[in-house]
């Protein structure tokens, strides 16, 4: 179930009055919203549903049996296996393919055939999201962050709670939990922050994405070596752009859904593309994620304590990893080693941190500005060409400069214009509109969103394709 | 002629979020199955059959029936048309 279709309207339709009306009723609330959630999930595939339950048990479980632990050593080798499980489950159905295709082209690069079957089982949906919510949860029990809830409906409903199940954001255990207790205020609605994060999302998704691939980026990725240089450099800036306003979108989507019903989600994206340098750029992008890895897998490798040489060794271990988290391929590990690559070099250049922004000049911000976007920009290729044949005929071609005209329409440009004003819209002006929202009359606050999807339904293209991130 | 004294006056109470939030939803939905029916009306013809869908089938016929009357569909139509002729997108 997508989010801009009439199949999720009328099932938030009919989740958000039952969800208020049994606000007084936490553990039946809580009940109907895991339901609601499992039902969500099961319009991609009934049985994986099973997986979701199954992984949601498993950590339960382990937090339970590691908060009871009083030996350092026990609790951390209880952690080590639910981390081992976790990362099984997630390895067989993403990597195990890759890993085998891997082994049969190695062994036969110098002779040997080895007989190796691979798995024949589609990726379940959100698995990378749930699983990282899980390790979240029982890596800060581990931690003594947080206590483990004995209520297995708490973890079953921090899991699969379906605005953050597919595509995040990646919300932090302690922070989910702690609204789990109680009643939620209704008072804590912000109904015009949430109605403009969904008609800002509805529009980046089904207007600006939607278009910017089908009318330009797919067929320019297709066979890149058929394209000219400047459709490779404008497909490199619109597949940008298409990313940025598909994932956000979907992520705006799912914080304005949880507000309205009475929970808070944490911010994911803050204006990326005016980041100044490649830290800045992730202090900006996917932020839950970001903040995921530094604190479950940078910091635990051991960060910057242990000198200049393992600060670097531990940054490009986490930017490969977190490449590799978004699927099984080189592109992607390359993708993430690029800008674990690019963080090392920052560091060592002096340019990475607070006291580094400060310093810096209204030029050298410029020219960090500049310099950031098209690093970020190239690097998106590797994360969109579908084979190594693909990015390398991408890079050979647009590089070669040979031809210098464009197959962009018109249309397709003016949509690359409304996508990128996305960034150069101030923040105070979108939250001036939201306060203006709010001291509006009722008639004024039905007809702005209506207005806005109307028009979105006027120029909507035929049928929407699923969310880049739901992939991963 | 009696004058109020604005102290007497009771301030109004605050709106309740969650009452306007409802009435917001379910207006603006309303409102869009009203100004385009046959997306409903396409949207339940694409379900399985069952007794639910032939129920709602008969709603939304209703409700396109008014809209159609009241001219709200035609708007929206026009509006499509005339959007895939300035944008050269595909028809649907």
């Amino acid at each position: 179930m997508l989010f801009p279709t009439i199949e999720f309207a009328v099932f938030f339709a009919v989740v958000f009055p039952i969800t208020w009306l049994l606000n007084d009723h936490n553990t039946w609330k809580k009940l109907f919203l895991v339901a609601a959630s499992y039902y969500f999930y099961a319009f991609w595939r009934v049985d994986f549903t099973l997986l979701l339950f199954a992984s949601s048990l498993l950590n339960y479980l382990a937090a339970l049996v590691i908060g009871r632990l009083q030996s350092r050593a026990w609790r951390l080798a209880v952690l080590w296996i639910a981390v081992a499980a976790n990362l099984g489950l997630l390895g067989y159905f993403k990597y195990y393919n890759f890993f085998v295709a891997q082994l049969i082209n190695g062994f036969d690069a110098v002779g040997l055939k080895v007989d190796v079957g691979f798995i024949e089982l589609p990726l379940p949906v959100a698995i990378s999201f749930f699983t990282f919510h899980a390790l979240s949860y029982i890596i800060d029990v581990y931690r003594r962050a947080l206590k483990p809830t004995t209520s297995l409906l708490d973890i079953l409903f921090y899991i699969s709670f379906f605005p953050h199940l597919i595509a995040g954001p990646i919300v932090r255990a302690n922070k989910f939990l702690a609204q789990t207790v109680g009643r939620r205020d209704p008072a804590n609605i912000r109904l015009g922050q949430s109605v403009f994060l969904i008609i800002g999302g509805l529009f980046k998704k089904v207007i600006v994405a939607n278009y910017l691939s089908t009318g330009f980026v797919d067929g320019v990725f297709r066979d890149p070596t058929a394209a000219s240089s400047l459709d490779l450099v404008l497909g490199m800036y619109a597949y940008a752009l298409q990313i940025y306003c598909d994932f956000s979108a979907y992520t705006d989507i799912a914080i304005g859904i949880a507000n309205l019903l009475g929970y808070e989600f944490p911010q994911n994206f803050n204006y990326p593309y005016r980041a100044v340098s490649v830290q800045d750029f992730w202090r900006r992008w996917h932020m839950s994620l970001s903040s995921w890895l530094r604190d479950y897998l940078y910091i635990p490798l051991g960060g910057s304590k242990f000198g200049t040489f393992a600060t670097y060794r531990n940054i490009m271990i986490t930017m490969a990893l977190g490449g590799l988290w978004h699927g099984a391929s080189w592109a992607f590990l390359i993708w993430g080693a690029l800008h674990g690559a690019a963080l090392v070099i920052e560091r060592a250049l002096g340019l990475a941190g607070e006291a580094a922004a400060k310093q810096r000049g209204p030029l050298a911000t410029a020219f960090g500005w500049l310099v950031t976007l098209q690093f970020v920009c190239l690097a998106w290729i590797f994360f969109r060409a579908p084979s190594t044949d693909a990015w390398l005929g991408y890079f050979s071609t647009m590089f070669a400069g040979a031809r210098w005209t464009t197959t962009m329409t018109p249309f397709v440009a003016v949509i690359f214009v409304l996508g990128a004003l996305s960034h150069v819209l101030p923040p105070r002006w979108l939250e001036a509109l939201d306060k203006r929202y709010d001291r509006a009359s009722l008639p004024v606050k039905v007809a702005v969103p209506f207005v806005a999807i109307y028009l979105i339904a006027i120029a909507a293209p035929g049928g929407i394709a699923p969310f880049i991130y739901f992939q991963f | 002629m009696k004058h109020v004294d604005p102290s007497d006056l009771k301030p109004q109470p605050p709106d309740d979020p969650l009452r306007v939030a409802a009435i917001v939803i379910y207006l603006t939905l309303a409102l869009l199955v009203l100004a385009i029916p046959q997306s409903l009306t396409n949207w339940l013809s694409d379900m399985n059959g069952n007794p639910v869908q032939e129920i709602a089938l008969r709603g939304a016929g209703i409700l396109r029936n008014v809209s159609q009357r009241i001219g709200v569909a035609g708007v929206y139509r026009r509006a499509r048309d005339a959007f895939i002729a300035v944008s050269g997108v595909e028809p649907d």
